[in-house]
């Protein structure tokens, strides 16, 4: 039995759809499925939070370093050429993660706690962590002229 | 007006200070409840705190209580902004002496109304 239940596609799309629109994109949905075929991502960069339902839970997103640090830039309202500190994309694409795990566990029936977000470029070994959902996303990928930049998002019994 | 934003997040701090800056506040910003709670210790004096809940150190919801514990402190305006959106935890928030909660992710609209609704900003004016 999945530990999140009710926690399906839809649910994470919707979320990550709230989150972009309101903190990203500021109020343009820039944020579209990922079109067909694989999902390629260079240099990744994982955020994730973990959530203490029974048994535990992992909430966590995957980008490119360069999509990670745009993602920065338009967080902080940078300008597009502003260089990006580490300790800012960081601190950036975990509080993206905090604010998805927080919004996956107010979706749940029971309360459950939620740790602080971890940032790595190296995604989190946990020996027998199970995937249970990844939602694959394009970031400004509708715009013409524009590569798809993915952003994954899954979730995992660990 | 003078706001204290509370949030182990700078990225976070940034972008709710921006929003209170463009709504006329001037802004203070603090890491987590026990540097908040140091700035008020020394004198410092705010006419709003938004607080995040979920902080290393001291999270907010101490730092809710510890405010509401002294008495030279009620005036000051406590909204929580916050992912726990759970109803429970809203409650727990409200009780523990909260004013106000904004659920992330929000909008500055969503920020200005809860001002207005607690008389710090104009009621009607254009958000």
């Amino acid at each position: 039995m999945s530990p999140l239940p009710g926690v399906g596609v839809d649910e994470v799309t919707m979320i990550a759809s709230e989150i972009f629109t309101a903190l990203v994109d500021h109020r343009t949905a820039l944020l579209t499925p990922w079109p067909d075929g694989p999902v390629a991502v260079t240099d990744p960069v994982h955020a994730w939070v973990d959530l203490s339902t029974e048994p535990s839970s992992r909430v966590q997103l995957m980008t490119g370093a360069e999509t990670a640090a745009d993602l920065t830039r338009a967080f902080l309202r940078m300008d597009a050429t502003e260089p990006v500190q580490e300790a800012d994309l960081v601190d950036a694409f975990g509080e993206m993660a905090n604010v998805f795990g927080g919004n996956i566990k107010a979706l749940l029936a029971r309360h459950v706690e939620i740790t602080l977000p971890q940032v790595s470029r190296q995604p989190p070994s946990d020996a027998g962590a199970v995937q249970l959902l990844e939602v694959p996303l394009a970031w400004r990928g509708h715009q013409p002229g524009l590569p798809h930049r993915p952003l994954v998002i899954s979730l995992w019994r660990i | 007006m003078r706001a204290l934003v509370i949030d182990d997040s700078r990225t976070m701090r940034h972008i709710v200070a921006d929003i209170l800056e463009e709504l006329g506040f001037s802004t203070t910003q603090a890491g987590n409840g026990r540097e908040a709670l140091d700035l008020l210790e020394a004198g410092e004096t705010y006419d709003l705190a938004c607080i995040d809940w979920n902080m290393p150190v001291m999270d907010g919801f101490e730092f809710v209580a510890a405010v509401h514990a002294r008495p030279e402190w009620r005036d000051l305006t406590l909204i929580m902004v916050t992912t726990e959106g759970e109803l429970g935890q809203i409650v727990r928030a409200l009780t523990a002496g909260a004013h106000e909660y904004v659920i992330k992710p929000f909008t500055s609209d969503a920020i200005a109304s809860k001002l207005q609704l607690l008389g710090l900003l104009p009621a009607g004016e254009p958000i």
